[in-house]
C-alpha cells in the first residue's frame, strides 16, 4: 500500500512538477516562519531572526535541488531540460551549428549511402529459402589455367548422381545471347536464362502464376516451354493472366508459356526476361563434347545438416573417379564448391570493403571537425560552466549535459545525412556500371537503419567527450579568475587541437592515397593501347531469329548483304563485321596443335573469334605479317586463319609462322581438320585492358558462320549513324531487331565503368575529405593564432619582425601537419596493401603517389596556417597588450 | 554564530526521524527541533537536508504525509509513520545499535 503511494508521489512529481515544487516551496516558507518566530522570542530582532532562520536551514536552492534529485524521475527530466537547453544554445549560434551538422550530414550521408549497398549485396542472404545449403559448384585446371570456371555439363550430372551430400544438383547459363519475341506487337528483344528441369527447385523458388519446370524438361519432351519474368508478364502481357497455356513466337518458333515468376525472383541477374529449359537431346550425355565443352554454371543444394567439409570430401572422391574414367578430357579437371551467396559476391566485395573504410575515414575526419567547433564552443562558454560549478551543479551533471548536447547535434545532423544517404543510394543505383552490385535496389531496412543509428551516436560521443571532459575538469575559481585566458588551461586547450590537427592531416591523406593510387591505376589503364583504334567506329548487332536463319548459307548471305548495304550509307567509309566485339567478349576458347610439332605435344586456350574480311582494315589494326582475310576466303576455299602477335610470340618465336598449318584437336587424327596460318595481325584486348591480350586465331566468317556485329568506320561521329542503320536493317528484313548499337569508344569506357565508378567515388571522398580537414586545421590554427594575439603584441612591441612572428605560427602549424602525414603514411602504407587487387600498373606503394599526395596536403595546410599567422601578425601591440 | 555541533551522518538522520515520528505526526520544523532537543542540542541536523530525507522515506513507502491545519491556524504538512515504517523502525534501530556496539568494540580493542 505505502509502496504504491511512494510510487504515486514519483509520478504525480514526473507529471506535474510544478505542483510538487510548489508545495516544497509551501513547506520551506512554513519552516523559515516558524524558526523566525522562535528566534524572535528569543528576544533578536525581527531582521536577525529571519536572517538566523535562513542561516540555520542552509542553501535553500541545495535543498531544492536535493529534494528534487530524489525523485527516479529525474534522469528523463534532466535529459528533456538538456535537449531543450541545447537547441536553445543552438539557436543562438546559427551557424556554429549549421556548419556542425553539415559536416557530419556529410559523413554520415556519405556512410548511408555505402552501407546500403554493402548490406544489399554483402551482408542481405540470398532470397531463397534455406540459402546456406546452395552451393556454387566450379571446376578447375592447373593446365589451362582454370578457377572457379564454368562447368561441363556431362560432369554435373555425374555429381549429380554420384555425390550423397547432394539434395540436387542444376546447371544452368545466361551467356545466351538474345532472343527475338514476335507476338503480334514490335519485334522485342528479350534476354533469356536456360537452365536444366530442376533450375526452379533446387532455388525452392515457386511461380506466382502456373508452374515451372519440370525435371523431365531438361531433356527434350518434343514442346517448348518458357516461364516469363513478372516484369516482362506485367509490360509485354499487361498483366494478363492468361497468358499462362498460351503459344508465343521467341526466335521464330513456338514456345509455350507454362509459368509467371513472381517480382522478387531475378535470378541469375535481373536483366532475365524469361526462363527456358535445356531440352537437350538425351543422346548428348554419351557425347564427348558434352565432357569436354565447359560452359554450365551449377548449383548444388546440400541436403539439410550437411557441412561444406562433408560435401566436398564426398565430391573430390566423385571427381578424382571422373579423371580416371575419362582420360580424354578429365584427367586434370578438378572441382570445388563454394558456398552460394560467397561465390557471387566474388569480387564486388573488395571494391565495396574499400568504399566503406573510406566513408569510416571520412566520418572520421567530420568527428575530428565538429569536435573542434565543439571544443571552441565549450572553451568560449568557460565561465558559465564555472558559475554553474560554483553554484553546486555536480560535474557528471555538466559532463551529461554537454554529451546529450554532442547528441543533439549529431542526431539533427544523422537525420541530415540519411536524407543524403537516401539520395546518394539512389545515385548509386544510377551510376553503378550494369552488374557491378548484382542487385540493382537497394533500399533502407531496419540493418542500415540501425548501423545510421549506431554510428550517429558513436559520433556523437566520439566528438562530444573532449569539450564535456573539458568543461567539468575546470576548478571554477581559475575559469572565473582568467577568463579562459589562463596558462595552464590554454595548454590544455591547445594540445587538443593539437592532436586534432595531427589525426586529421593523417586521416585525409590515407583517404588521398588510396584515391590517388585508384587514379593512377585508371590513368594507366585509359592509356592502354587496346590494338585497334576505337574512333569513329560504330558497332551494330542484329538479333538473327534461329526459326528463319536456320541454315549457314542464310546467315552467311544476311551477313554479306548487310555489310554491302551499310557500306552504301553516306559517310561511312568502310564496314566489318566480327563474332565477339573486342573488350567485351573473348568467344570460345579451346586445344591446338601445329604440324610439326613432335607427338603428344600440345598447346591449350587459344581463342576463336570470326571475322570478314574488313574487319582489320576497319578497325585500324595493322597486319604485321602476311595478309588478312580476303572474299576469296569462302567456304569452299581451304582452311585458313589469322593468328595474334601474342600467339606468334609465343609459339613461332624466331620462325614464320606464315604456311603454318593448324589444328584445334589436341590428338590429330585422319579426321582432323587444318588451317593454314595466312597472316599475323596486332594483338586486341579481348575482354578487359588490365588483363594482357590471349593467344587467338581468327577464322574467316564465311568459312565458320556466326551472328555477328557489323563494325562501321566513319570519319564523322559515328553515333550519328544510327537512323540510317536502322533504316537498312529494316529494309534488308522488317521483322529484325537491332540488339545494340554502340560506338567503340563507349564499348571501351564500358570495359572500364567499374574502375571508373570506383575511382570516382573514393575521388570525391577523399575531396571531401581533404576539404574538411583544410578547414579543420585552418580552425584550428586560427584559435590558436587568437589566443596568442597578446604574446604576438608583446614580441611585436619588444621590437619582433611581422615576418618572425608570421613564420612562429606556421612552423607550429607546419610541425603538426608533418607529424600528420608520417602517420598517415605509415597507415597508408598498411592500408592501401588490401588495395593491390584493384590497382593496374601502379604498385600499393607507388612513389610518385606517395610524394604528390602529401606535397599537395602540405601545400593546402599551408595556407590554412598562413591566413591565421597573418592575422597574429597584425596584432597591434598596443591593443593587445590593452586585450585584458 | 555557533560552530554546528555535530553532522548528522547520512542514514542516521532517516532513523532520527522515524523514532521521532514513533510518538505523534509531526510537521517538518517540529521535527527538526524535537531532535535538537532530545539530543540536548548535540545533534543538529542541518534543516535544509530534512525535507530531502522526508521525501526519501516517502518513496520507500515508511512515511506519509498530508497537509494540516496547525494550533496557530497555520497551514503545514505533518508527517506520520506507516505500518512499513513502523516496522523499519525497529530493525532499523537493531541495524544501529549493532553497528555502534561493532565500532564501540574497535576502539577498544585497538
Amino acid at each position: 500500500m505505502s509502496m504504491l503511494k511512494g510510487f504515486a508521489a514519483r509520478l504525480r512529481a514526473m507529471f506535474s512538477p510544478r505542483s510538487t515544487e510548489h508545495a516544497l516551496d509551501e513547506e520551506i516558507r512554513f519552516h523559515i516562519e516558524q524558526e523566525t518566530e522562535k528566534n524572535l522570542r528569543l528576544g533578536m530582532s525581527r531582521d536577525e531572526a529571519r536572517r538566523q532562520a535562513l542561516v540555520q536551514f542552509g542553501g535553500l536552492t541545495q535543498a531544492r535541488e536535493a529534494h528534487h534529485e530524489v525523485y527516479a524521475a529525474r534522469p528523463v527530466e534532466d535529459f528533456v531540460a538538456d535537449v531543450r537547453y541545447a537547441l536553445r544554445t543552438m539557436r543562438r549560434t546559427p551557424a556554429l551549428a549549421g556548419a556542425a551538422i553539415l559536416t557530419l550530414a556529410l559523413g554520415i550521408g556519405a556512410n548511408t549511402a555505402i552501407f546500403s549497398a554493402v548490406n544489399a549485396v554483402i551482408l542481405r542472404p540470398l532470397p531463397f529459402p534455406n540459402p546456406d545449403q546452395l552451393y556454387m559448384l566450379w571446376e578447375e585446371n592447373p593446365e589451362k589455367g582454370w578457377h572457379k570456371q564454368v562447368s561441363a555439363p556431362a560432369n554435373m550430372f555425374d555429381w549429380k548422381e554420384q555425390v550423397a551430400a547432394f539434395a540436387d544438383v542444376m546447371g544452368y547459363s545466361e551467356a545466351f545471347g538474345t532472343s527475338t519475341l514476335t507476338d503480334g506487337g514490335e519485334p522485342m528483344i528479350v534476354k533469356p536464362a536456360l537452365g536444366t528441369g530442376n533450375f526452379f527447385s533446387v532455388l525452392q523458388a515457386r511461380a506466382a502464376l502456373g508452374r515451372t519446370f519440370t525435371d523431365a524438361e531438361t531433356w527434350r519432351t518434343g514442346q517448348s516451354v518458357a516461364v516469363l519474368s513478372h516484369r516482362l508478364w506485367r509490360d509485354r502481357f499487361r498483366s494478363d493472366p492468361g497468358v499462362v497455356g498460351r503459344t508465343i513466337q521467341l526466335d521464330g518458333s513456338p514456345v509455350q508459356v507454362v509459368g509467371v515468376m513472381p517480382a522478387g525472383f531475378a535470378f541469375p541477374n535481373e536483366k532475365v526476361d524469361l526462363w527456358q529449359p535445356w531440352a537437350w537431346n538425351p543422346s548428348n550425355r554419351q557425347q564427348v563434347f558434352f565432357r569436354r565443352a565447359h560452359w554450365l554454371n551449377v548449383i548444388a543444394r546440400v541436403k539439410p545438416g550437411v557441412t561444406l567439409e562433408t560435401a566436398n570430401a564426398q565430391l573430390q572422391a566423385v571427381v578424382k573417379r571422373l579423371q580416371g574414367d575419362y582420360p580424354a578430357t578429365n584427367t586434370l579437371m578438378g572441382a570445388g564448391m563454394t558456398p552460394l551467396h560467397e561465390f557471387l559476391v566474388g569480387d564486388t566485395r573488395l571494391p565495396l570493403l574499400v568504399l566503406l573504410s573510406a566513408v569510416g575515414l571520412l566520418l572520421l575526419i567530420a568527428c575530428a571537425n565538429v569536435g573542434n567547433l565543439m571544443l571552441v564552443k565549450a572553451s568560449g562558454r568557460e565561465r558559465e560552466a564555472a558559475i554553474r560549478l560554483a553554484l553546486g551543479a555536480g560535474r557528471r551533471r555538466l559532463v551529461r549535459q554537454a554529451l546529450t548536447e554532442s547528441l543533439v547535434t549529431s542526431m539533427l545532423g544523422g537525420a541530415a545525412g540519411v536524407a543524403l544517404g537516401w539520395w546518394g543510394t539512389r545515385a548509386l543505383q544510377a551510376l553503378q556500371p550494369g552488374g557491378m552490385l548484382r542487385v540493382s535496389q537497394f533500399e533502407f531496412d531496419w540493418v542500415v537503419l540501425a548501423y545510421v543509428l549506431a554510428i550517429t551516436t558513436v559520433s556523437g560521443l566520439l566528438f562530444g567527450i573532449a569539450p564535456a571532459l573539458w568543461s567539468s575538469r575546470r576548478l571554477p575559481l581559475d575559469a572565473l579568475k582568467d577568463g579562459g585566458r589562463g596558462g595552464s588551461e590554454s595548454r590544455r586547450i591547445r594540445r587538443w587541437g593539437e592532436r586534432l590537427v595531427i589525426g586529421e592531416v593523417a586521416l585525409a591523406l590515407m583517404l588521398s592515397i588510396g584515391a590517388g593510387l585508384l587514379v593512377r591505376s585508371l590513368l594507366r589503364l585509359q592509356h592502354v593501347d587496346p590494338g585497334f583504334d576505337p574512333n569513329g567506329v560504330l558497332a551494330v548487332r542484329v538479333s538473327l531469329p534461329q526459326g528463319r536463319y536456320d541454315t549457314n548459307e542464310k546467315i552467311v548471305s544476311f551477313s554479306i548483304q548487310l555489310e554491302e548495304r551499310l557500306r552504301g550509307i553516306p559517310g561511312v567509309q568502310s564496314v566489318g563485321g566480327i563474332s565477339q566485339l573486342s573488350l567485351e567478349n573473348a568467344g570460345y576458347t579451346s586445344d591446338f596443335t601445329i604440324s610439326g610439332w613432335p607427338a603428344g605435344k600440345y598447346g591449350s586456350e587459344v581463342g576463336h573469334r570470326r571475322v570478314t574480311p574488313e574487319y582489320f582494315k576497319t578497325m585500324r589494326t595493322p597486319v604485321l605479317a602476311g595478309r588478312a582475310i580476303t572474299v576469296d576466303d569462302r567456304a569452299d576455299a581451304p582452311q585458313v586463319v589469322v593468328i595474334n602477335e601474342a600467339f606468334a610470340r609465343r609459339y613461332f618465336q624466331g620462325e614464320d609462322p606464315i604456311g603454318k598449318r593448324i589444328t584445334f584437336d589436341r590428338v590429330p587424327d585422319s579426321a582432323s581438320v587444318w588451317n593454314t596460318v595466312i597472316g599475323v595481325v596486332k594483338s586486341q584486348h579481348q575482354t578487359k585492358l588490365n588483363l594482357e591480350p590471349q593467344i587467338e586465331v581468327f577464322e574467316p566468317l564465311a568459312q565458320s558462320p556466326a551472328g555477328m556485329f557489323a563494325v562501321l568506320r566513319t570519319a564523322g561521329d559515328p553515333a550519328s549513324l544510327g537512323p540510317a542503320v536502322r533504316r537498312t536493317v529494316a529494309e534488308i528484313d522488317p521483322a529484325l531487331a537491332i540488339e545494340s548499337m554502340r560506338t567503340m569508344n563507349e564499348v571501351r569506357a564500358q570495359s572500364l565503368a567499374r574502375e571508373r565508378f570506383l575511382t570516382t567515388l573514393l575521388l570525391l571522398f577523399a575531396s571531401v575529405g581533404l576539404a574538411l580537414a583544410v578547414v579543420g586545421v585552418y580552425g584550428v590554427m586560427a584559435q590558436m593564432a587568437r589566443r596568442r594575439v597578446r604574446e604576438m603584441g608583446i614580441r611585436l612591441a619588444l621590437g619582433a619582425q611581422a615576418n618572425d612572428v608570421r613564420w612562429l605560427v606556421v612552423r607550429n602549424g607546419l610541425r603538426l601537419v608533418l607529424l600528420g602525414l608520417v602517420i598517415g603514411t605509415a597507415g597508408a602504407l598498411v592500408a592501401t596493401r588490401t588495395m593491390q587487387a584493384l590497382l593496374f600498373g601502379v604498385a600499393p606503394k607507388d612513389p610518385l603517389t606517395f610524394v604528390s599526395v602529401p606535397l599537395v596536403l602540405v601545400l593546402t595546410a599551408l595556407v590554412a596556417t598562413w591566413v591565421p599567422a597573418t592575422y597574429a601578425s597584425r596584432a597591434d601591440p598596443a591593443t593587445a597588450l590593452r586585450a585584458e | 554564530m555557533q560552530p554546528p555541533s555535530s553532522d548528522v551522518l547520512r542514514g542516521t538522520l532517516d532513523l532520527l526521524i522515524l523514532k521521532t515520528l514513533t510518538l505523534e505526526p509531526m510537521h517538518g520544523w517540529g521535527i527538526g527541533q524535537r531532535i535538537q532537543q532530545l539530543s540536548r542540542g548535540v545533534l543538529d541536523a542541518n534543516q535544509g537536508s530534512l525535507y530531502p530525507a522526508f521525501q526519501r522515506l516517502e518513496q520507500k513507502g515508511w512515511i506519509d504525509s498530508e497537509w494540516r491545519t496547525t494550533e496557530n491556524n497555520r497551514r503545514a504538512k505533518y508527517y506520520r509513520l506507516t505500518g512499513a515504517g513502523r516496522r523499519a523502525v525497529g530493525t532499523e534501530s537493531a541495524n544501529w545499535r549493532r553497528y555502534v556496539e561493532a565500532v564501540e568494540f574497535i576502539l577498544q580493542t585497538t
